[in-house]
């Protein structure tokens, strides 16, 4: 090729994606549930930014992760809140969270031939009470579940997670048998754990780590306030109870 | 961020042309123009390397040097890369300067569009940052996209803002940011001298770092020239200072294998 | 009120200088010409009645369609130009069924009583490229039952596109009388039954033929049954016990 040749000529157009990295975290307790991200933000092996919110707070009960193609991803949280909205000016009331799983997949589905590259983890409080996780792919696929690892280092984390929440390859004691949910504390333990061991093997996790805690209604918030930097972001304390904690990862 | 803004926006093909060596206009010949239809941009033609951005304790400060490159030419030495945007804003582009000259028009307009509503509203580095991002991430998913990396940087009511905007659309604000090659070269620079201490760092020694970046980029990036502005937005509005010469020494390349005259 | 007829009774969107559209005024009185429609709302569920105006010896009376579902939780009656009320029906079904594909939940009565009247006001000229629109108001008033995470509600709608919550309300022919009548028998705590037996005790009073299974309909919104309308046996049972 340097030398004049043109043997082949290679069709090399546009690419409208990119992938920006990071990894994002959803377990749901009993009667909380924890969303969290890293806020690194990299293309290829150059850092962007140590700052980057992936986890965005959308209504008093409900936190949504977004991980991906960051254009994409901050695009999509804009038209969900967007929709959000407008569905609390039509409806007078907030978006139940099982609406909003189903309002996602309507949206990323309606992108189905030209999709926004994200994984979304959607976390909450569902209109019963109780803490929920729903994981969606790109295309709108969606399930509750009980926890979900995504993005970089999805293959580091849900391994951990199958084992620690659903005790996968654990055998109960004797006579015991595991908990179906385990208290926050120790989702706490084990998100930060999680993100941790992704910021020694993966380059694109670090820098800083987001933890959302949405507690429900009536509901103890375990002890919550107590832990060192937490802050609360609802406005009344009668209410579901959002909290978000911010731990330093390594910058490496 | 590769330094090469032809690759920006692809897959990546260290196969085909990984330094950017085969000139731009014995690519792929077209025999009829319009055989495939509407053609969008594929890739630029006059580029800008490196721009350089840092907070500093009064505003930020931005840098590019005075290039346009076609290819690996050294096509024009007079250009001017950055730009302000109202009163409180600057962008600095690099990639094509053609599409970086219709950003120019398009915020010109838009800047002049505000003002005659005489509402009392005027943009600041926020505001033209979110519009950019929202012009850039519209054109690419439009897979048209305008072919450049940008920098937002200003100071409006007291605070600070700097941010980065590409052809993808991707956007973020960190304390020091660089396009192009300086991403590889002079980040690292600019982050040990000004994370973290954006407040106290004073504009004399704001500008003697980034001053220390463009020559070091001069050095190392073959697409760049010693001849750079700088820009400084403060609360006393927009600065864009006149053309600054990089002084050089390359009698250490003497002595070395490969750079000077060999003597075997 | 009609005395002074003017060139204002004619245009669907010319204003008369006091200030009103007589042809959506008209619109609401043609309902008062329709058959009497009632709908009771109580703690245990809606009730919905009908007086079918069985013209003929000859007509079947099963054919006369008042009250229609809307979506599983909710229901509709109707008095005036019914045929009117199929595109408003139709638009709510649409939008139930739209909501419940994007959201994965029921639609509120409020909000589909909203999407209805929405509708009730798109007439008069196009605009720009739109499709032609309706050229008059529609003449018919619907009694929109349902039930939500709110409870049970009953909403009334008119050609003017304006929706009220009742607990209890008649429209029709009869409907002042009925009216009355409701306001006097209503109270919080009546059970369906009492509902039942009171709808057709008011369309009993305002009917000029004798009230039987044949020339009423009755439907209700419960939470375990939702909507359904009642058949001819379970219609007979309460019109014995009435």
């Amino acid at each position: 090729m340097p030398d004049g040749s043109f043997a082949h000529p290679q069709q090399r157009q546009f690419n409208p994606y990119t992938d920006n990295g990071g990894t994002i975290l959803a377990i749901a307790g009993a009667d909380f549930t924890v969303i969290a991200g890293d806020t690194r933000q990299s293309e290829g092996y150059s850092i962007q930014t140590r700052y980057a919110p992936k986890v965005f707070r959308l209504t008093d009960r409900a936190v949504l992760a977004v991980n991906g193609f960051a254009a994409d991803g901050n695009m999509f949280v804009k038209k969900v809140k967007q929709r959000l909205e407008w569905y609390r000016h039509a409806h007078a009331k907030d978006m139940p969270l099982r609406a909003i799983a189903r309002l996602i997949q309507t949206m990323l589905y309606a992108q189905r031939f030209f999709p926004y590259y994200v994984y979304n983890i959607l976390g909450g409080i569902e209109e019963d009470g109780s803490g929920a996780v729903y994981s969606f792919d790109p295309v709108g696929s969606y399930e509750r579940e009980a926890c979900r690892a995504a993005g970089a280092a999805q293959s580091l984390v849900q391994p951990f997670l199958d084992n620690q929440i659903y005790f996968k390859n654990q055998k109960a004691a004797p006579g015991t048998s595991h908990p179906t949910h385990l208290p926050l504390s120790d989702v706490l333990s084990i998100v930060i754990d999680s993100f941790t061991s992704a910021t020694e093997r993966h380059i694109e996790v670090g820098d800083g780590l987001e933890i959302y805690v949405v507690v429900a209604r009536g509901r103890s918030p375990q002890g919550i306030e107590g832990i060192r930097g937490v802050q609360e972001l609802s406005a009344q304390p009668n209410g579901d109870r959002t909290f978000i904690l911010r731990r330093e990862l390594k910058k490496d | 961020m590769d330094h090469f803004p032809t690759n920006w926006g692809r897959p990546r093909n260290d196969a085909f042309d990984a330094y950017g060596t085969y000139p731009i206009h014995q690519r792929a010949p077209v025999k009829d123009t319009f055989a495939e239809g509407v053609q969008h941009t594929q890739q630029p033609i006059v580029t800008g390397t490196s721009v350089l951005a840092i907070q500093y304790k009064d505003g930020i400060m931005m840098a590019a040097d005075n290039l346009a490159s076609y290819g690996s030419l050294a096509r024009f030495k007079d250009v001017r890369r950055l730009h302000a945007v109202g009163t409180s804003t600057v962008i600095g582009a690099s990639g094509d300067m053609s599409d970086f000259q219709a950003i120019q028009s398009i915020l010109d307009d838009l800047v002049t569009d505000e003002f005659t509503h005489g509402d009392g509203h005027d943009l600041g580095p926020a505001e033209v940052h979110e519009y950019l991002s929202r012009v850039m991430y519209a054109r690419r998913s439009k897979i048209n996209p305008l072919w450049n990396s940008l920098l937002v940087g200003g100071f409006r009511d007291g605070k600070r803002f700097l941010g980065y905007v590409d052809l993808l659309g991707t956007t973020y604000s960190a304390p020091s940011i660089a396009t192009g090659y300086g991403a590889y070269i002079a980040i690292p620079l600019l982050r040990a001298a000004v994370d973290g201490k954006q407040d106290q760092l004073t504009e004399e020694n704001a500008k003697k770092i980034l001053h220390e970046c463009m020559r070091v980029l001069f050095y190392r990036d073959a697409r760049s020239l010693d001849k750079y502005q700088i820009a400084t937005v403060s609360a006393a509005g927009v600065t864009i200072s006149d053309q600054i010469q990089i002084e050089t020494a390359w009698g250490f390349a003497e002595g070395i294998r490969g750079y000077g005259a060999q003597t075997q | 009120m009609f005395l002074t007829r003017s060139e204002y009774d004619r245009g669907v969107n010319t204003f008369s200088p006091e200030g009103r559209l007589f042809q959506v005024e008209y619109a609401i009185e043609a309902i008062k010409l329709g058959s009497t429609t009632v709908g009771v709302r109580t703690p245990e569920g809606v009730v919905l009645g009908v007086e079918k105006r069985v013209q003929s010896p000859l007509l079947e009376s099963s054919s006369i369609e008042k009250i229609m579902e809307i979506d599983r939780h909710l229901g509709c009656a109707m008095s005036g130009l019914t045929a009117d009320a199929r595109t408003m029906i139709d638009h709510a079904r649409v939008t139930a069924q739209n909501h419940a594909f994007t959201y994965d939940e029921q639609i509120k009565v409020e909000s589909v009583t909203q999407a209805v009247c929405d509708l009730a006001l798109r007439f008069g000229e196009s605009v720009h490229d739109e499709d032609a629109m309706m050229s008059r108001p529609f003449g018919v008033a619907l009694l929109i039952a349902g039930i939500d995470e709110l409870g049970p509600q009953l909403f009334h709608t008119d050609p003017s596109g304006t929706f009220v919550r009742y607990d209890a309300k008649a429209i029709g022919s009869g409907s002042e009388a009925a009216q009355s009548e409701l306001q006097d028998k209503w109270h919080k705590q009546m059970t369906l039954q009492e509902a039942q037996i009171l709808v057709l005790r008011v369309l009993k009073q305002v009917m000029e033929e004798k009230l039987d299974h044949h020339n009423v309909q009755l439907a209700q919104v419960t939470p375990t049954g939702g909507f359904e309308i009642l058949d001819e046996v379970r219609l007979k049972e309460i019109v014995d016990i009435m």
